[in-house]
C-alpha cells in the first residue's frame, strides 16, 4: 500500500492501517532518517519506509537492535534532519540507557520514538507499558486513539521535539498498528530537508548538569500539552461520573457510554497527551466530577497519575477507579468493549445485559481442536529441535537449554519437544548458558546448550558470546541460523547481502564473527538429522565454549526461491499404527506436511503445505515416504 | 506384550540393558550412539517388538531352548550342545584374534550359499566395533580380531531384510544370540522371514565406551592395533608396543548390564565359538544344532580348518567358568531385583535358578 503512503493528495481521505497512518505521517513531517528493530505490532512501518525510501529520498535500516537504531537517529539528528525510531516495547527495554541519557542531552534535528505496544502480549512474551519509560526517562509522551491522530501525532511529535530539543516519544498499540481506519492526508515537504554542518563547539553531551533542563522542558511541553487539540472532553457539564482515558480505551469507553445510555451522566475526558500530564485541564474537569474511571491499556499509567495530580490537590474529594488494584478494571492484560462496558455498569450500578446471540443450530457447531503454535511445513527449527532432543536424551545427563527470542522460542512447545528450559529476553539464552556452564568446576555435569537465532545472535548475543569465550564457559552455542527475521517476516539482518531499501549491503559472516572471537566453530545442516546428531553428541563431550551453526534458510522463504519437490506416502509400506511406526511422521515429528488419512489409516501427505525438504522421509522408518528426485 | 515405554522403564532407563540393538532393528523411537541407547521420543504403541525381542526383558528361557535346542543334550553350564573341538586355521589370516575360525566359518558360510549375508562388527579401528552387513568372502576380513566394546549390531537386521536377504549369518555376543532367538520364538505372524544362522562368542562383559576415553587419555598419541586378554591381565597392542592393563583397571569399564548376563558361552548359538585359553592361536568351538555341525563340517571339508578333541580337563575349566558367569550374574540379578533396581528378566523361583543362587550366597562376586 505503500502509494497510499506517498500520495500527493493532501485533504484526501484513504482507509489505512495505523502503521501506514504512522508512516504517512513521518513522510508529512519530513524525516530523512528511519531506523528500527523488527518487532510486531510495528514491523510494518519500517518495511515501508524502506521501501519508499528511494521515492522519498530518506535513508532507512534495520538496525543490528534497537540500541543501535536509536543513537543512530540522535546521530542524524545532530545533522539537523528529522529522524524517526521505531520499536515494540522489549526494544525499548533494550535501549533504556541510550533515551535517558538522550533526554539529558536532547537532540538537535527532531526524534520521535514510535513505540508499539502488544496488550496481551499477541506476538510477545509481555504486555509492558512502554509509557513507564517516557516519565522515567522524562521526555513527552503521546498517545494516539485513532488512526488519523496516528498520523497527525507524528507531525506534531516532530515540531515539539525541534521546539523542545528533545525526543519525543510516541506511543502506541497493536490495535492502533494492526486496525484500519479513515485517514485524511496533510501535505508532503515539497523539498527533502538537508543536513547542516555542525560547529566546533556545538556538543550534545549527555551530563547530569542537564537534569533541571530537562524538567523545564517538560514543563514547556506541559504548557504546550494544555491547549491541544489531541484532548477533549465531551459529555454534560456536571457528570455523575469522569472516564478519563487515552488510546485505544477511549473508543471503548464511548462504546460503553452508548450501549449503557449514560450520555447524559458521564463524561469522557479524551487524553492524547499523557505526559506531563496538562494538569491544568484535569483539573478543570476533576472538579467537576466526584467520581472518576480510568480507562488505558495495559498498566494503571494515566490512573497513578491524576491520582497524583488528586493528591496534590487537597481540595478533590475524588473517588478514584481505574485497573490499581482492579478497583474497577482487570489489573493485567488487553481491554476490550465488553470488559469496559461491564466495568462503567458496575461503577454506574446500572444493570447491563450482554445481547442473547441465540441458539446455535446443532449442524453448525464445529469442534476446532485446541492447535498449538507451531512451526510451519518444511521449518529448519523443528529438525534442529528434533536433533537437539534427541541427542540430549542420549547422552548420559539431561542437557539444559537456554532457549532465545525468534520463531524458534516456539519450540519450547510440542513443536520443539518442549525443549527449552528458559525464555527471556533476547540475549538471555548465552548469557544464562555462560552463567551455568560456569558451574560444571563445582561438579555440575549437565551438558549446557544455548540457543539463538541468527537475527538475535547479531541484535545481542556478541556481548554474551565475547563474555562465554572470555571465561571459557563449558557449553555449546547453538546458532539457529535460517538466513532471516523469519518470525517478524522476513526484514533482513546484518548476516544478509539486500538491505531494506534493496540495495547490496556488507554481509556479516556469523563463523567469521565467532572465529574471530575465537571459538571453536562448526556449521552443520539441520535437515540431515543422522550426521548433525553425531556432531552435536561429539560437541557436548568437548569440555569449554564451541559454537555450532545449524544452516538452512527459511522454508518459507526457501520455496519462493527454489520452488517445491513432490513428496508422498507409498500406502503399501506405510506402518501406520502398526509397531514401528505409530504414526512417527505426523506424531512425533509433528510436521504440518504430515497428516494422517484416517480412511486409509495411513500416512499422508498435505501437498498444500509440504514445501518438499524431504526430512519426514530420511526419518521414515518404512522409508515409506518418497521424495521426487530423490531424498535430500 | 507391553511396548516402548515398558522397555524404557524396565531395561533402558535401569541398567539392565545388554546393548544387543535388536529393539533398534524396526523401531523410529529408539535411537543409540556409541553404547548410548534411548527411547528419543515417546511411543504411542502399546504392543511392541521391542519389548518381546528384549533379551532383559522376561523369558521362559527353558522354552526358548526347548524349541531351538530340541533333541540336543543339555548341559547345565554350557548350555545343549553336541560336541566341543579345539579348533584352529592352516593358515592364519591377519588380525585373527586367536585361531580364526570365526572368519573361517562366514565365509564358509558364504561360500557354500548357506546364506546371502553376514551381519559382523569390525571397522579399521581395532577399538570401535561398527557393524556392517557383508555380502563377500573379501569383505569378512576387516571385522577379523575381537571389540570389546558394545556395539548393539541387531539394529542391522532391517537393513537385511530391506536388501532382501533370506538367510542371514550373525556373529553376536551371548545376549545378541538370545535375541535373535526371541526375534523368530515372539515373531509376529506378518513378519518377513529371516532365516539366522547364529554364531555365538564366547564373552565374560563387554566394555563401555568410554574405556576408549581412557586410553586415549593413558595414552595419548598412541595408535591402538589390537586388544587381548590373556590368563595374567589385559593387553593392548600399539604402535609403540604392547600396554599392559590390570583386569581391575579394565573391568572398572564393564558395561553394568552385563553383570546380569548368565551365559557365557552363547549357549543358543548355532555353534559358539570362543577362545582356547591353555594355548594360543585356538578356539574353542561348540557345535549344538544340526546347521552349527552342518557349517563346521563344510568348513573342515576344505582343509582351511584344523579340527581336535577337546581335552577332557579342559572342557571341565570351561564348564566352571561358564558356572561361575551364572553364579555371579544370578547373584547380581537378585540383588538389583531386591533393590528393585531392575524388572526381573529370568525366573529367579525357578528350580536351576534356586540352586545357584543358593550356592551364589555364600561366594563373592566381582
Amino acid at each position: 500500500m505503500e502509494w497510499m503512503v506517498t500520495a500527493k493528495e493532501p485533504g484526501k481521505t484513504f482507509l489505512m492501517q495505523g502503521n501506514e497512518a504512522i508512516v504517512r505521517g513521518a513522510l508529512e513531517a519530513g524525516i530523512r532518517f528511519a531506523a528500527a528493530y523488527p518487532g510486531s505490532p510495528s514491523s510494518e512501518i519500517l518495511t515501508m519506509l524502506g521501501h519508499v525510501a528511494e521515492e522519498m529520498d530518506l535513508h532507512a535500516e534495520w538496525s543490528t537492535n534497537e540500541n543501535c537504531a536509536f543513537q543512530a537517529c540522535m546521530g542524524a539528528s545532530m545533522g539537523k534532519i528529522r529522524s524517526l525510531c521505531v520499536v515494540k516495547q522489549n526494544g525499548l527495554l533494550t535501549m533504556g540507557d541510550a533515551l535517558h541519557t538522550a533526554a539529558l542531552s536532547g537532540c538537535w534535528g527532531g526524534v520521535v520514538l514510535l513505540v508499539a505496544d502488544d496488550p496481551n502480549a499477541h506476538s510477545s512474551t509481555n504486555e509492558f507499558d512502554s509509557r513507564h519509560q517516557a516519565r522515567a526517562a522524562g521526555i513527552p509522551l503521546l498517545e494516539p486513539a485513532t488512526f488519523q491522530e496516528a498520523k497527525d501525532m507524528i507531525v506534531y511529535a516532530f515540531e515539539l521535539s525541534e521546539k523542545l530539543q528533545q525526543v519525543v516519544m510516541v506511543r502506541s498499540v497493536t490495535r492502533i498498528c494492526h486496525g484500519r481506519g479513515n485517514v485524511t492526508l496533510g501535505e508532503l515537504p515539497s523539498q527533502p530537508s538537508q543536513p547542516k554542518p555542525i560547529g566546533e563547539w556545538d556538543k550534545l553531551i549527555a551530563i547530569n548538569w542537564f537534569h533541571d533542563l530537562l524538567w523545564a522542558k517538560l514543563d514547556q511541553a506541559q504548557a504546550a500539552f494544555e491547549d491541544s487539540s489531541f484532548n477533549w472532553y465531551t459529555g454534560p457539564e456536571q457528570p455523575e461520573l469522569l472516564i478519563i482515558t487515552s488510546g485505544t480505551g477511549w473508543l471503548y469507553s464511548v462504546e460503553a457510554v452508548d450501549t449503557l445510555k449514560l450520555d447524559d451522566r458521564v463524561g469522557i475526558l479524551k487524553l492524547g497527551t499523557t505526559w506531563p500530564l496538562p494538569e491544568r485541564l484535569l483539573l478543570k474537569y476533576l472538579e467537576k466530577s466526584p467520581r472518576v474511571l480510568v480507562v488505558e491499556e495495559v498498566d494503571p499509567f494515566l490512573e497513578h497519575n491524576v491520582a497524583s495530580i488528586i493528591g496534590h490537590n487537597p481540595g478533590l474529594n475524588i473517588q478514584l477507579y481505574g485497573r490499581h488494584k482492579k478497583s474497577a478494571l482487570p489489573q493485567s492484560f488487553e481491554l476490550n468493549p465488553d470488559v469496559v462496558i461491564n466495568a462503567l455498569a458496575s461503577v454506574m450500578n446500572v444493570t447491563y445485559q450482554a445481547p442473547q446471540t441465540g441458539e446455535v443450530p446443532a449442524e453448525a457447531v464445529v469442534t476446532i481442536p485446541n492447535r498449538d503454535l507451531t512451526f510451519c511445513a518444511g521449518c529448519p527449527h523443528r529438525a534442529s529441535f528434533f536433533l537437539l532432543k534427541q541427542t540430549l536424551r542420549i547422552h548420559e545427563g539431561n542437557g539444559v537449554v537456554m532457549g532465545d527470542i525468534g520463531c524458534y522460542t516456539m519450540g519450547g512447545n510440542r513443536a520443539g519437544h518442549f525443549l527449552l528450559q528458559s525464555i527471556g529476553c533476547m540475549g538471555a539464552g548465552i548469557n544464562m548458558g555462560e552463567g551455568l556452564g560456569q558451574l560444571s568446576r563445582f561438579g555440575f555435569g549437565q551438558p549446557v546448550v544455548a540457543l539463538a537465532g541468527d537475527s538475535t545472535f547479531f541484535h545481542s548475543c556478541l556481548p554474551g558470546l565475547v563474555n562465554a569465550r572470555y571465561h571459557d564457559s563449558n557449553m555449546l552455542f547453538v546458532i539457529l541460523d535460517n538466513s532471516a527475521t523469519a518470525m517478524t517476516g522476513f526484514q533482513p539482518h546484518p548476516g544478509i547481502p539486500v538491505n531494506c531499501m534493496g540495495k547490496p549491503a556488507n554481509a556479516v559472516s556469523i563463523e567469521k564473527v565467532v572465529e574471530g572471537i575465537g571459538c571453536p566453530v562448526a556449521v552443520a545442516d539441520p535437515y540431515d538429522i543422522e550426521a548433525t546428531t553425531q556432531l552435536v553428541y561429539d560437541l557436548i563431550k568437548k569440555p569449554g565454549m564451541k559454537v555450532l551453526i545449524l544452516r538452512q534458510p527459511c522454508a518459507t522463504l526457501a520455496v519462493r526461491s527454489k520452488g517445491r519437490r513432490k513428496v508422498w506416502v507409498d500406502p503399501e509400506l506405510c506402518r501406520g499404527d502398526e509397531c514401528g511406526c505409530g504414526r512417527f511422521c505426523s506424531k512425533t515429528w509433528g510436521c504440518p506436511g504430515n497428516i494422517w488419512n484416517y480412511q486409509t489409516g495411513k500416512a499422508q501427505i498435505d501437498e498444500v503445505v509440504c514445501i518438499g525438504c524431504g526430512v519426514c522421509a530420511s526419518l521414515c522408518p518404512a522409508g515409506a515416504i518418497k521424495v521426487e528426485g530423490g531424498q535430500a | 506384550m507391553p511396548g516402548g515405554m515398558q522397555l524404557k522403564t524396565e531395561v533402558l532407563a535401569t541398567s539392565a540393558c545388554a546393548l544387543c540393538g535388536a529393539c533398534l532393528d524396526w523401531c523410529p523411537y529408539l535411537k543409540n550412539i556409541e553404547d548410548h541407547l534411548v527411547l528419543r521420543f515417546d511411543c504411542p504403541v502399546e504392543h511392541g517388538r521391542c519389548y518381546s525381542v528384549c533379551p532383559r526383558t522376561l523369558t521362559d528361557w527353558q522354552a526358548v531352548n526347548g524349541r531351538y535346542m530340541a533333541g540336543v543334550p543339555f548341559d547345565p553350564d554350557i548350555g545343549s550342545f553336541q560336541a566341543v573341538y579345539r579348533v584352529r586355521r592352516l593358515q592364519p589370516i591377519n588380525d585373527q584374534q586367536d585361531g580364526g575360525t570365526v572368519s573361517t566359518l562366514l565365509q564358509t558360510a558364504l561360500a557354500g550359499k548357506m546364506v546371502d549375508g553376514v551381519l559382523v562388527t569390525g571397522s579399521g579401528d581395532p577399538l570401535t566395533p561398527q557393524p556392517y552387513l557383508a555380502h563377500h568372502e573379501e569383505e569378512i576380513r576387516k571385522a577379523a580380531g575381537s571389540r570389546f566394546l558394545a556395539s548393539p549390531s541387531l539394529r542391522k537386521i532391517i537393513e537385511a531384510r530391506e536388501k532382501g536377504i533370506e538367510k542371514l549369518a550373525v556373529v553376536g555376543r551371548p545376549c545378541q544370540v538370545q535375541a535373535l532367538r526371541k526375534m523368530d520364538y515372539n515373531k509376529p505372524s506378518d513378519s518377513p522371514a529371516l532365516d539366522v544362522l547364529s554364531i555365538g562368542l564366547f564373552c565374560m562383559w563387554s566394555l563401555a565406551w568410554p574405556f576408549k576415553d581412557y586410553l586415549a587419555r593413558t595414552y595419548p598419541g598412541l595408535t591402538f592395533l589390537r586388544m587381548a586378554i590373556p590368563q595374567h591381565g589385559v593387553e593392548v597392542t600399539t604402535d609403540e608396543g604392547i600396554k599392559q592393563l590390570s583386569l581391575e583397571t579394565v573391568q572398572a569399564y564393564i558395561r553394568p548390564g552385563c553383570r546380569f548376563c548368565l551365559d557365557m558361552t552363547s549357549e543358543l548359538a548355532d555353534i559358539s565359538v570362543g577362545a582356547f585359553e591353555p594355548e594360543a592361536g585356538w578356539n574353542t568351538v561348540i557345535v549344538r544344532t544340526e546347521r552349527g555341525r552342518e557349517l563346521l563340517d563344510k568348513a573342515s571339508a576344505g582343509d582351511v580348518l584344523q579340527i581336535e578333541e577337546y581335552p577332557a580337563d579342559e572342557l571341565e575349566r570351561l564348564r566352571r567358568a561358564s558356572h561361575n558367569k551364572k553364579v555371579r550374574g544370578l547373584k547380581n540379578i537378585k540383588q538389583a531385583v531386591d533393590e528393585q533396581k531392575i524388572t526381573p528378566f529370568v525366573d529367579l523361583s525357578s528350580s536351576p535358578y534356586q540352586e545357584i543362587i543358593a550356592e551364589s550366597s555364600a561366594k563373592e562376586g566381582y
